[in-house]
């Protein structure tokens, strides 16, 4: 009777926690989807960055004209002469999601536009990586630990960084795809069916559509299954886990037209075939030991290791043969800029030049994942207590995300979930010892009984609580290393902290071999609940401001506050208005790279060269145009065919990310392919400038003319506020280029190209003449000018 | 020497005995494996004779035969009664999996033939 009103009420409690933890779940996604939603209500619903404008351009091309044609398509509106094969050049897996989303909702009458399902289809898939990091965490330490890591993740501002309301990027589907292909891994371990490993290749294959970091999963997995090897804990799941994962892994992505042959040709993939034949030839070991004696089993271990060696050592030297004959070794330049940090800054300066691909400072681990930065240690700590497959996998992909995060900043996203569902194993531990002890302390208080204490407490417990009790209590040899390894880490956390866990191995080292519960003061364990739950409010905070704050500037509109209100910049989606309603459809617009994709999608005029950077000879014929004199720019653009040249400046206003202040990549990049452009030219004393003592060459080249002309008209003196400085040449003008609009804050400026004058006038005839000379820009021009 | 080749002679016979003790359905499954590795090594050997254009349909073909056998080996694993770990899933939800994970092989492998 007793034992079934106890397990009457056992049941209906997890029943009533399992209600719990589902609306608890469906809070987590509705703070996942709200938080990033700062941007869509301080500015308005508009997708950001450069990148995503591409993205939203390839979903309008998907919803408009469907899969057949998308698969298809060569886009010749960009990278003009040339075209770029959108079909086998993109990921097609955030575009096709959304486009999926966007059918989905019309089929079924609900009429969204293309653009507001591109703007929330981030939000949207965070609150599903947060259901993934859910599962992940339950299947290496349980649900507590699950919900925590869930509700940590929702907030974290690495990842809200990367995947605001209109930042369509593919980070923002790839992290779900990551965590979700991490999650199916786990259980396919931890369960051994085959129909999860299934699953698990169909997570792999999505994440394959969707980034490009999908190589760190087709790594990770190998070298865990290496570790599991290599430290005894090869199982039959793992032969299970991995095996199939392989083999309809690789098949699936070279489906994928970006990768195609790579998935077999490339060093990246070439671990995983490594620990695939590793894996299969342990098998065998293990099947052969199981069914011969231990003496026959040392003689075939001697047989085959005589002749193995050698057979694997000529297969070993013809590989490395193979790979050693190609110059870069098989990998690509993006991932042995990853191996070698330098690698990039060395050979391939568009890599090196993108902010997002710079190693982080150290005030950007506690700006992106803020506590959790030191909740980390306490969580692999944890995991190691009991170690297990999914355990140790966790600690794996901690300690790659931390080395990857600190070689490139844009890849702390993917330190992100690692992170968190260390940092939810950890505070979930913490809080199980705590309120055990609390509990413990506050029975006994009314049980008044002391014999009978004990043994209540050894059943009230919850069964998730008391295996790890037994573990510490009964394990003496563990002892010494548990508690050098906890002073250590304690070191680094606060002084409470360090009192606890001090506290925590004073009762085992006395306790013998009775089963006596761990547990803490009680003081101690009420004050130290309340530092936690104060902890997570501080970090709750810390993630709202950063998401408001930080993170959610859509750099397309740029705000400013001044003691007259606010004043909004919107002068870049002006000047694209402007080349939309103002010029040819066929018209070609040269400008720098970075601002490609936004006049594709936003001017629906054909560029030169965009984000894409995948040809850097063609960057590098823009970028020496724009460090030409303004007659040798007119000949490149002019045999380009184009029309009009757009400029950034962010002189009058002091917007810092101007063309100008990019100009010494120009030099750099253009100066790789054509070595007449050299960067010391442009350089005095080692220092860029443009003032009155900057060199010759700067003065005259086509960009300094193009930011600064007319410039001086504004204040009288051309102060630029960027560079806080006046500029050296002040008056001049322009011979082949002619202003046609600047917009209301001097941001952006287009100007046309000047045709080319029917008659030439001779040698003899000169600016003696004087009536259309230009003035102060004679300097070194000693050639012919034949447009005077 | 002579002990040697004693000894790998010992070696042969023991592990043909120990063999000959598995039950039935799993030799069916062992002879499935090697058929599909057999025929991954003859196209591979093809590939090398003629040369390896289209890539996409030798990938396929020789990546659909070791798919089988991976999924055949996984299949063994899971039936095999002397397996402690699998001891309480049914053979019927095995074949059921083994079916399953073979139909989205056999799918993709279509659809990349080319």
């Amino acid at each position: 009777m007793a034992t079934s009103k106890v397990e009457g009420s056992s049941s209906l409690r997890h029943a009533f926690g399992g209600v719990l933890s589902v609306f608890i779940l469906f809070l987590i996604g509705v703070v996942a989807f709200s938080i990033r939603l700062f941007s869509v209500i301080k500015y308005e619903s508009v997708i950001h960055e450069f990148d995503p404008y591409f993205n939203y351009r390839v979903t309008q091309f998907l919803s408009k004209n469907g899969i057949y044609d998308f698969w298809n398509w060569f886009d010749d509106r960009t990278w003009y002469p040339l075209g770029r094969v959108i079909g086998g050049t993109v990921y097609p897996g955030l575009t096709l999601t959304a486009g999926t989303m966007w059918k989905l909702a019309n089929s079924l009458n609900i009429p969204l536009s293309v653009e507001t399902v591109c703007v929330f289809t981030a939000p949207i898939f965070s609150a599903f990586a947060a259901w993934a990091t859910y599962l992940l965490t339950k299947e290496v330490k349980g649900p507590g630990a699950g919900i925590t890591a869930a509700a940590i993740l929702a907030m974290v501002p690495s990842y809200i960084s990367r995947s605001v309301a209109g930042s369509y990027d593919n980070e923002a589907v790839a992290i779900f795809a990551l965590i979700f292909t991490f999650y199916l891994y786990i259980k396919t371990l931890n369960t051994g069916s085959l129909f999860y490993a299934t699953l698990n290749s169909l997570a792999y294959f999505y994440m394959v559509c969707s980034w490009g970091g999908y190589t760190f999963i087709i790594n990770l997995i190998p070298m865990h299954v290496l570790l599991c090897i290599v430290t005894g804990r090869y199982s039959s799941r793992l032969y299970i886990a991995y095996a199939p994962l392989v083999v309809l892994g690789t098949l699936l992505a070279a489906l994928v037209p970006v990768v195609g042959f790579n998935a077999v040709m490339t060093s990246e993939h070439f671990g995983s075939f490594l620990v695939f034949i590793i894996i299969h030839v342990v098998a065998l070991v293990y099947y052969i030991k199981g069914i011969l004696t231990p003496r026959l089993f040392k003689v075939a271990t001697t047989l085959v290791l005589t002749v193995g060696i050698a057979v694997c050592a000529v297969v070993v030297a013809i590989l490395v043969a193979l790979v050693a004959s190609s110059p870069t070794k098989g990998w690509s330049g993006r991932s042995l800029s990853l191996l070698d940090p330098t690698y990039a800054s060395k050979y391939i300066p568009i890599i090196a030049s993108v902010s997002e691909h710079q190693p982080p400072t150290w005030p950007s681990y506690f700006m992106d994942i803020n506590v959790l930065a030191f909740l980390v240690p306490a969580g692999i700590v944890a995991c190691f207590l009991p170690l297990s497959d999914a355990s140790s996998f966790a600690v794996l992909y901690l300690v790659t995300s931390v080395y990857f995060s600190g070689v490139m900043v844009r890849l702390m996203l993917v330190l992100a979930p690692a992170a968190c569902i260390m940092s939810g194993i950890a505070l979930s531990e913490a809080f199980g010892v705590l309120t055990r002890s609390m509990k413990f302390h506050i029975t006994k208080y009314f049980e008044c009984s002391h014999t009978e204490a004990p043994a209540k407490l050894g059943e009230s417990t919850s069964t998730e609580s008391s295996a790890p009790l037994e573990n510490m209590t009964k394990s003496d040899t563990t002892e010494k290393p548990e508690v050098a390894r906890k002073e250590k880490v304690a070191r680094r956390k606060q002084k409470k902290e360090k009192e606890l866990t001090e506290n925590a191995h004073v009762k085992p080292v006395s306790a013998k071999k009775e089963r006596r519960p761990l547990v803490l003061p009680l003081e101690a364990s009420i004050v130290s609940v309340f530092l936690l739950i104060v902890l997570g409010g501080l970090y709750v905070l810390h993630c709202v401001w950063a998401a408001a704050e930080a993170y959610s500037a859509p750099s397309i509109v740029l705000t400013s506050h001044s003691h007259d209100g606010l004043h909004v910049f919107d002068d870049f989606r002006e000047a694209y208005a402007w080349l939309r309603h103002n010029t040819e459809v066929d018209d070609k617009v040269a400008s720098w790279w970075d601002y490609g994709y936004q006049t594709t999608a936003m001017a629906n005029r054909t560029v030169i060269v965009d984000n894409n950077t995948w040809n850097n000879t063609h960057i590098a014929t823009v970028g020496t145009a724009m460090s030409s004199p303004e007659k040798a720019a007119w000949e490149i653009f002019n045999s380009l065919d184009v029309k009009y040249v757009l400029v950034v400046f962010g002189g009058l206003v002091g917007y810092p990310s101007d063309d100008i202040n990019k100009f010494l990549w120009m030099v750099r990049i253009g100066g790789g392919v054509f070595p007449h452009i050299k960067e010391a030219d442009y350089l005095k004393d080692g220092q860029y400038r443009v003032d009155a003592q900057a060199t010759h060459t700067m003065l005259n080249c086509l960009m300094y003319k193009l930011s600064y002309y007319r410039f001086v008209e504004t204040d009288g003196k051309g102060f630029d506020r960027v560079r806080r400085y006046e500029i050296g040449k002040k008056h001049f003008k322009l011979t082949h280029f002619e202003e046609v609009f600047t917009t209301h804050h001097w941001m952006v400026r287009i100007y046309k190209l000047k045709p080319q004058k029917n008659r030439i006038r001779g040698k003899s005839r000169k600016s003696k003449l004087g009536s259309k000379s230009t003035s102060s820009k004679s300097g070194g021009m000693t050639h012919k000018n034949p447009w005077n | 020497m002579a002990k040697g080749t004693n000894d790998a002679q010992l070696l042969v016979q023991s592990l043909r005995k120990a063999y000959a003790a598995t039950p039935t359905s799993l030799k069916i499954i062992d002879l499935y494996v090697v058929y599909a590795v057999a025929t991954a090594l003859i196209q591979v050997a093809y590939m090398a004779m003629v040369g390896s254009f289209p890539f996409n349909s030798f990938l396929s073909g020789v990546l659909s035969c070791v798919g089988t056998a991976v999924l055949a080996v996984c299949l063994r694993i899971q039936v095999n009664k002397d397996n402690k770990e699998f001891k309480d899933l049914p053979p019927e939800r095995a074949f059921a999996d083994f079916v399953l994970c073979n139909l989205v092989l056999h799918l993709v492998i279509m659809n990349f033939l080319g």
